[in-house]
């Protein structure tokens, strides 16, 4: 399984993933899934080149993603696969992608979002791709840095 | 969750056990030897005032709050910095600064991203050196107790994590009511009130009552615990720089570790940190120009992409207004940029906060623009509710962001059509890029390796900073001086150009810095400085001593003085390191690491082979041939001030 981590994080690459993720992982290999950053070319150009000499980033939107990440995930290079919404993933998943693990790692509080750990907070909307993931199959942890112990999302998710 | 309540239980068993053996080594030592040299030193304690003790909760307060012109975080909040200063308070700063020195090397590596805390330096610092100086304990022994402290801390910090998420909704309120002067108090006022409140009343407590309780805890624990203390003070440095290592100890720039390391072991840990650092950064310029290969394809097709793309993205923020707009109508002036600059660098951080992390203190730093380019109640509530969303970026190379931003949002006063999901893509895509960037950069790499340089410089020698009452060292105060000076010219540096050019030049100078390769060679060039220091300063302050003797032909000989040393001069904490680094990469907790090391360092002074030198008249060198790790020094070497003069391996000194 090559697809080390799949993270939900609205700010995609930024300090805790460069700085300790990347590097606990080993990855080599930085896939990001955006439908709207895939269609600017600023914001592709920023995330490809913040990322760290050495690791290369692909921007795609879910389409392209999920055939990309199906392919990558059958070879041994190790990838780690971000995106800023629970849709997403559930779209890679419905397309096929396997995904055992999705970690939420950051998701910004707003109007109508709840808070369920941290610096976790989902809409209702997103409460329910969640819980749609993991009636896949795809188990949905907490884990904001590298060093922190996963928490499974059924025991913060209260249920309504 | 569970790891913060693990990380303060542990602190509060690693300073029970400390506060339990503390004692033990005054009242040890004092029972069980005439007059032990570093007894000297152990039986000098300070009492501390009430009003100190203010003091000294006023500097904890003002380390984590924002009056030093946002500097705080780098300066105030490190040990080396902040035993200075409990030192200057308590009336003896040279061995305040030795004692801060001591007590930082395990938070080298430490960082702070995403309102995550790994553990509070600052309160190690401010409470760790107090209580030290105050007992009487020398440097080596403060480390363990303080990185106690330090866990304990967390608490202080997450609590208010979580509580200043209310202010951020009091905020909103004012927004509402377009009161563009309550949204920037919110963001300052409630927020610093509580933390005066959770940060003060603690430290002041502690200060006050901590030595004395630690001092009045007779103990009933034998000596060899306390020796125990001590060789953990040895060995838990070796944490922080593994975990400094994880970030800089890669790729080509791996062997000027051990170039720095063996420096400082040929030298007999004499060099001067100073020197050490200047080596590395003629050793840079050569690895920079010469040792690197012309660097990937970032470069020759990039470079005419580059200007492509420079040119596109001139149709970004920075020129937009350049379609003949209708006459500017209002322009921010230089003040006003210089006033949000001055908002942001002071309050990014006055209400971090869970929710929204620095959300609220954008909306503070955006009032000086608003005021100026929007007049309607309805212009300014939009653009107060606008800017108070969830917002993080690194606050200094992240400044980009906020010039970006001021840029568009004066083309749109003046009618570009810009609406608020541009404002809010280019927000919210840049601020984790440029933080990525900015972290690496000041908390991973300038940060450090200053800090490295300021506590060698502080912190005298091994030997030295154990038993200054050998040596005759203390601690050298220029150390945390010329720390903070050069660090905050550095940030400061960055977060006005990153801001100014943000706002003159948009997307199109984050493209062109990101293309140049600049960032990337200032981190190879930091890679080989901070590599030197990081490896000079491991040969300094990691400290494994093996107690055994073994007879070879009827001469006694200590495993270590007689037998390793001579063959490489500081192997064991070489291969502790290394193997700590080692094992850090492999995903094992710092945590656990802290407590194993502690267990392993508290067990390995236990007197296994018999009661060990009685009639030595240094209680520090009874341990020799009884324990496993033996402290300070080697057994079998004589305890020599630290210089050129090397150590005589010969078994001479046993009695």
């Amino acid at each position: 399984m090559s697809l080390r981590l799949v993270r939900i994080d609205d700010r995609l690459i930024h300090g805790q993933v460069v700085a300790v993720w990347l590097r606990a992982l080993g990855a080599k290999r930085i896939v990001i899934v955006d439908d709207a950053f895939a269609r600017d070319p600023f914001m592709s150009e920023v995330l490809t080149l913040a990322a760290p000499q050495g690791v290369p980033v692909e921007v795609h939107g879910v389409a392209e993603g999920a055939v990309r990440l199906i392919e990558l995930a059958r070879t041994s290079e190790p990838v780690m696969v971000l995106a800023r919404s629970p849709r997403t993933i559930l779209g890679l998943r419905q397309a096929g992608v396997p995904i055992e693990v999705v970690d939420l790692g950051g998701m910004g509080s707003g109007p109508g979002r709840r808070r369920l750990h941290k610096t976790i907070s989902v809409s209702p909307d997103e409460l329910r791709e969640l819980r749609e993931l993991e009636q896949l199959g795809t188990r949905v942890e907490v884990q904001i840095v590298a060093d922190d112990r996963p928490i499974p999302f059924r025991s913060i998710d209260s249920g309504n | 969750m569970k790891r913060r309540y693990a990380a303060a239980g542990l602190g509060l068993i690693v300073l029970a056990v400390a506060a339990a053996a503390v004692p033990g080594a005054v009242l040890g030592s004092n029972g069980a030897t005439p007059a032990g040299a570093a007894d000297a030193t152990g039986a000098h304690t300070i009492s501390v005032t009430v009003w100190q003790a203010a003091l000294i909760g006023l500097g904890y307060y003002l380390a984590n709050s924002p009056w030093l012109f946002g500097l705080a975080f780098f300066t105030l909040y490190r040990p080396l910095v902040a035993g200075f200063l409990v030192g200057l308070i308590l009336g003896d700063p040279a061995q305040g600064t030795l004692i801060g020195a001591a007590i930082n090397i395990p938070y080298l590596g430490f960082i702070s991203a995403g309102g995550n805390l790994p553990a509070d330096a600052g309160f190690a610092g401010w409470v760790g050196t107090t209580v030290a100086l105050a007992s009487g304990l020398d440097a080596t022994k403060a480390i363990p107790i303080a990185f106690g402290l330090g866990l304990l801390g967390t608490i202080i910090f997450y609590g208010r994590m979580a509580i200043d998420s209310i202010f951020a909704h009091w905020a909103d309120a004012r927004a509402e009511k377009a009161d563009i002067a309550g949204v920037a108090l919110m963001n300052w006022l409630p927020g610093q009130i509580l933390l005066f409140v959770i940060s003060f009343v603690p430290v002041f407590l502690f200060a006050l009552n901590g030595p004395t309780y630690v001092q009045d805890a007779l103990n009933r624990l034998p000596l060899w615990t306390v020796n125990g203390l001590v060789i953990a003070g040895g060995i838990l440095p070796a944490i922080g720089i593994a975990l400094n290592m994880r970030f800089i100890f890669r790729g080509a720039v791996i062997p000027y570790f051990f170039i720095g390391f063996i420096l400082m072991t040929a030298t007999h840990q004499s060099m001067s940190l100073v020197v050490v650092a200047a080596i590395g950064l003629a050793l840079a310029y050569l690895h920079l120009n010469f040792v690197r290969r012309p660097a990937e394809p970032k470069t020759e097709a990039a470079k005419a992409e580059a200007d492509a793309a420079a040119e596109a993205s001139k149709s970004g923020p920075s020129t937009a207004g350049a379609e003949p707009a209708p006459a500017p109508a209002v322009r921010l002036t230089r003040g006003d940029l210089l006033r949000s600059w001055a908002l942001w660098t002071f309050f990014a951080h006055a209400n971090y906060n869970y929710e929204r992390l620095q959300g609220t203190g954008f909306a503070h730093a955006m009032t000086p623009i608003i005021k100026r380019l929007y007049t309607t109640e309805d212009e300014i509530r939009a653009a107060l509710k606008r800017h108070l969303v969830f917002f993080n970026t690194e606050p200094n190379f992240g400044n980009v962001v906020h010039g970006t931003v001021i840029a568009m949002e004066e083309q749109r006063a003046n009618g570009a059509a810009i609406d608020d999901d541009a404002i809010n893509s280019v927000k919210s895509g840049l601020m984790g890029p440029m933080a990525g960037i900015g972290d690496t950069l000041s908390q991973s790499t300038i940060t450090p390796i200053l800090l490295a340089l300021g506590i060698g410089i502080a912190g005298g020698t091994a030997s030295g900073s154990a038993v200054p009452a050998i040596s005759g060292v203390t601690g050298n105060v220029l150390g945390p001086i010329i720390y903070t000076i050069l660090v905050s010219l550095v940030i400061v540096t960055i977060g006005y150009t990153a801001w100014m050019q943000g706002y003159a030049r948009g997307k199109s100078f984050v493209t062109e810095i990101l293309k140049s390769g600049a960032i990337d060679r200032v981190l190879i060039g930091a890679g080989v400085l901070g590599n030197m220091v990081l490896g000079a300063l491991a040969a300094k302050f990691v400290i494994v001593n093996l107690a055994p003797t073994v007879t070879i032909a009827g001469a006694q000989l200590n495993l270590q003085a007689s037998v390793l040393d001579p063959l490489f001069p500081g192997l064991l904490p070489l291969g502790l390191v290394v193997l700590t680094w080692w094992l850090l990469r492999r995903r094992v907790s710092p945590l656990a690491l802290l407590a194993v090391y502690l267990v392993v360092s508290i067990l390995a002074a236990y007197p296994f082979f018999g009661p060990g030198q009685k009639d030595s008249n240094d209680f520090s060198y009874q341990a020799c041939t009884s324990s496993l790790l033996h402290q300070y020094y080697p057994c079998g070497a004589p305890p020599v001030p630290p210089g050129p003069a090397s150590p005589s391996p010969a078994p001479s000194a046993q009695p």
